[in-house]
């Protein structure tokens, strides 16, 4: 029978074997197939797609916000090249832990999606990367340059495509505006936060701007200009940097032995996700450093690893946790456990001793040990004090803008003022809230201003006065 | 239920008279729009199978293609799922279409072949535009509807020209009752039109070169606007056309009439309304109304009815024929793909209520799903009809069934491995993702299961260039004078000639 499947068939007019239905049967005739067929496609289509979006129309979130026209280019640009295949647009109900608290702060609600500059629907069908929808504020805009122009370049375990061929410089700026802002009133506070805190860093090491657009990736690594800081005389030099982290660390050592396996597992861990910026040396010369500003770490220099006051293995720890806001580093808070992460900064005070160099397993030995310089304890002497060190107030802090000064300053109490490195800009939680505010209130104005001029359905001015919420806010 | 005639063939109209007048003459029918449609149609199998293995690569190696921006994954991928619906399938569904339609109703042809061929090129035509338009990155960006504006409007035009063959082909009938996969004929593609129009919002071209483009304003109408209108694709073209076109390759292949007329009446109404409303189920977790998803949940499960109204009637006309099922090729991809189309009903069913929803909604399981419809069911289909349709149109044998073997193996078992290695990473991710593992973490763990999935999709796409070999090789080789070379000396083995 083997060919049987290739017999060709008698051409008649009526297939042969063809069971001819009984007349009285007939209901179905093309009339009743064609006509019969819309109607009960019509039938549906009122119930199903006609009467939800003509009755269903939530009001704007108190969190929603307008896009910018840069914004709504980027917007365009992230359809047009298909991003939401990979990234959804709305964190559900399950998403929402407190170990993922860096990715999916909130679920998303019916008033998010408010206004007409969210058509196209980016909502997705597959997750390979994060959902996007909280995106905003999360990281710097050089650290998405950089991930723009090849994600390998700041995440070694990425499987996105490099957009480095995608996108020309401007437009590469209106996708990362677009993702810096999408995420509502809660996306903008953060992302204000973002901003002034690299204004803070920046001025505070004498670094100019990152290169913008994919510039980057033909520029050099950028160096800080010591010559233009002057440091307040009385000032420990690393305080603006001790700013930044829970004073709850500045001390601590590491809880973990210092064993082959700690080192060697840390050494695991840098060179999966570390390598990116700081350099499969550990110089702090990756593919993505020419991005940044401020560069980042260099981990070589024996002597600054073991002297330094904002180099202590708590420290370190703190800000492989929670991220540096302001430079580059991101937050590794939901993705390491809290072992791994004691672990790489074990790692880390060996890299002086090229533990870092192919097949070498790292050992005890090579650990450099830090130590509090007598200044630094000097320093702390001099700010451990109860007086304005600790609010203890009843109260708690409302204002959204004071509590994301005190999440991106963690190491100022309600009294600490001082000046920057470079002798002029004063550092405290009353400034950096201010100055959060002002941020978050121009971004915000902008987007509502070109939402209005682009004739874009809003909600009632009322809306935007309602201020930030932080959610989830630890 | 049954009504199963014992006497086929009894009540058969007689052939349709002769155009020429002279009766005697052997008739053939033309098949020209037909074969145009079948032969594009194997030829894009090929390219988004391609496709997708460069998207299977990426997923390995996300820099294997070393930056060049039309081979970017966010770029192929509408590329590759756009390409399978509207190339692949939809091409060899009207070439199949266009190859039954005549016998069915008994007219000696389309209505116009020229505007069959013609409409075949034009689609070839706009596709090849759309797809360059998404590897540049003009697209609308809404999943399923990616095609821009002007392509959407050169589709629909094609497409109205080719129901409008139909149903003028279908008014020149001679046989005046209609067979079921007729009624599908006529249903589904003007279902198709209405609901790519609206599905597009083709009356709102906003920026017709890429984005906002042909969505609504607000964006959870247009989400709901978007998945009602993508499901659809499958519901009221891509599965009525596997079913209609089981319904002629069962009974024709086995010889034996339609099981039951009654199931029939169910599997078609009962799609007509039940399929039309489940799209909301792809966005179960998003903050879109509780009621809209209820039906959908209920919808989803009610298809089950027409689902096993089919299912009952083609076992009910297999039983008895079973022995085709091993020795007819194109039966074997038929039956394959009728029961991969079974599971797949099952399994969707499963994934559109809400406990089970919640724990693989996002993961790979969704696209292990939407690939055992579509390449298990439609594609393994279509293979079997191609094959059953080259043969008949060039009334010789295929040039080897040693090849469609292999098609057929290739297929199957790289489909099979394939569907289970993206189930099994669905699990993986999905579980990993309930725990709290972020999805960035979770890659790592799905490299295995990303490596096997290439190397079950590169077999998939050897099937496909297997079945181009051998079907050009049946064009350009007289397959029926080495059938009869053949037989004459299995002829003289047995029977040798006589001395003298």
């Amino acid at each position: 029978m083997a060919d049987d499947d290739t017999r060709i068939e008698e051409e008649t007019g009526t297939p042969r074997g063809w069971s001819p239905h009984p007349h009285e049967r007939m209901l179905i005739t093309p009339l009743v197939a064609g006509l019969g067929g819309l109607l009960a496609f019509f039938t549906v289509v009122f119930i199903v797609v006609w009467l939800p979006i003509h009755t269903f129309d939530p009001p704007a979130s108190y969190d929603w916000t307008p896009l910018s026209d840069s914004a709504v280019k980027g917007r365009n640009l992230f359809a047009e090249n298909g991003c939401y295949v990979c990234h959804s647009g709305y964190s559900r109900p399950q998403d929402v832990r407190e170990a993922l608290y860096f990715l999916y702060p909130k679920v998303s609600q019916p008033g998010d999606f408010y206004g007409s500059d969210q058509s196209p629907n980016l909502l997705g069908t597959e997750r390979t990367g994060p959902d996007l929808s909280q995106e905003s504020g999360w990281h710097p805009d050089d650290w998405q340059r950089a991930h723009f122009y090849d994600p390998r370049f700041v995440d070694p375990l990425s499987l996105m495509p490099a957009m480095k061929s995608l996108f020309s410089d401007t437009q590469i700026e209106h996708v990362i505006t677009y993702v810096e802002t999408r995420s509502g009133k809660s996306g903008l506070l953060r992302y204000a936060g973002q901003l002034y805190s690299k204004h803070v860093v920046t001025t505070n090491q004498g670094f100019t701007p990152a290169p913008t657009g994919f510039e980057g990736a033909h520029s050099k690594i950028l160096e800080g200009n010591d010559k233009i800081l002057s440091p307040p005389k009385d000032q420990l030099e690393e305080a603006p940097n001790l700013a930044q982290i829970d004073r709850g660390y500045w001390l601590s050592g590491d809880p973990l032995p210092v064993t082959e396996q700690n080192l060697l597992r840390g050494k695991e861990v840098f060179l999966q996700r570390c390598v990116g910026c700081h350099g499969i040396a550990g110089d702090g010369k990756g593919p993505g450093a020419s991005f940044m500003s401020p560069a980042p770490a260099d981990f070589t220099d024996a002597d600054d690893a073991c002297c330094g006051g904002d180099t202590g293995p708590g420290d370190f720890y703190y800000r492989i946790l929670r991220g540096w806001p302001g430079t580059a580093m991101e937050n590794f808070g939901d993705r390491l456990s809290v072992n791994d992460i004691w672990r790489v900064v074990l790692f880390v005070k060996t890299i002086p001793n090229h533990t870092l160099r192919k097949n070498v397993v790292p050992e005890p030995k090579d650990y450099i040990a830090w130590q509090p310089s007598k200044e630094l304890v000097a320093w702390l002497k001099s700010r451990q004090q109860l007086t304005d060190n600790a609010s203890f107030a009843k109260k708690q802090v409302t204002d959204p803008f004071l509590k994301e000064a005190m999440s991106v300053f963690p190491g100022l109490a309600p009294g600490d003022k001082f000046l920057l490195n470079d002798g002029k800009t004063p550092l405290s939680l009353k400034d950096a809230a201010a100055g959060i505010k002002a941020i978050y209130e121009d971004l915000l104005n902008r987007a509502w201003n070109e939402a209005r001029a682009r004739g874009d359905k809003l909600p009632d001015e009322s809306q935007k006065l309602i201020p930030p919420t932080v959610p989830g806010q630890q | 239920m049954s009504e199963r005639t014992t006497s086929p063939g009894a009540e058969v109209l007689d052939p349709p008279p002769s155009l020429s007048g002279s009766a005697e003459r052997p008739f053939s029918f033309p098949d020209r729009a037909a074969k145009h449609w079948l032969l594009s149609a194997i030829f894009w199998l090929t390219v988004v199978d391609l496709f997708g293995l460069v998207l299977a690569t990426e997923f390995v190696a996300p820099e294997a293609f070393g930056g060049i921006s039309w081979l970017s994954f966010s770029r192929i991928r509408p590329a590759h799922v756009s390409g399978v619906i509207l190339a692949w399938l939809t091409m060899m569904y009207f070439g199949a279409l266009f190859y039954m339609l005549p016998r069915l109703v008994g007219t000696r042809g389309l209505w116009s072949e020229r505007l069959g061929v013609w409409c075949a090129w034009a689609w070839n035509v706009m596709y090849l535009l759309g797809i360059i338009g998404l590897l540049t990155g003009h697209s609308q960006g809404r999943e399923y509807g990616e095609f821009i504006w002007p392509i959407d409007i050169a589709l629909l035009v094609i497409w109205l020209a080719c129901v409008v063959n139909i149903l003028a082909t279908v008014s020149l009938r001679t046989i005046r009752p209609i067979y079921v996969s007729v009624w599908f004929f006529i249903a589904s593609p003007i279902w198709l039109a209405v609901d790519y129009a609206i599905g597009n919002v083709i009356w709102r071209p906003g920026n017709i070169w890429g984005a906002p483009s042909g969505a609504l304003g607000g964006s959870l109408s247009d989400a709901m606007l978007n998945w009602w209108y993508a499901h659809n694709l499958f519901g009221l073209w891509l599965t009525p056309m596997l079913i209609a076109i089981t319904y002629y390759m069962v009974p024709r292949i086995t010889n034996t009439p339609l099981y039951s007329y009654t199931l029939s009446l169910i599997s078609f109404w009962g799609m007509a309304f039940l399929y039309t409303g489940v799209g909301d189920h792809h966005i179960l977790q998003s903050p879109t109304p509780s009621w809209l998803k209820t039906i959908a949940e209920v919808s989803s499960w009610a298809l089950l009815i027409p689902v096993f109204a089919f299912t009952i009637n083609i076992l009910g006309t297999m039983k008895g024929n079973w022995d085709k099922f091993f020795t007819n090729l194109p039966l074997r991809f038929t039956l394959t793909a009728f029961f991969f189309y079974f599971l797949v009903n099952i399994q969707g069913a499963f994934e559109a209520i809400q406990p089970f929803n919640k724990l693989q909604h996002f993961t790979n399981f969704v696209v292990a799903h939407a690939h055992l419809a579509l390449l298990g069911a439609f594609t393994i289909l279509g293979m079997g009809v191609i094959d059953y349709i080259v043969a008949q149109v060039y009334k010789r044998p295929l040039w080897s069934r040693t090849l469609t073997e292999w098609q057929y193996w290739l297929v199957t078992v790289g489909f099979t491995g394939f569907f289970s290695v993206l189930t099994l990473a669905g699990f993986q991710q999905g579980f990993s993702w309930a725990e709290g593992i972020p999805e960035v973490n979770v890659l790592p763990q799905l490299h295995a299961y990303y490596i096997a999935r290439g190397i079950f999709g590169a077999m998939i796409v050897l099937s496909g260039i297997v079945q181009i070999g051998n079907v050009v090789m049946t064009i350009f080789t007289d397959t029926n004078e080495r059938r009869r070379r053949e037989t004459l000396k299995v002829a003289e083995a047995v029977a040798p000639p006589l001395p003298g």
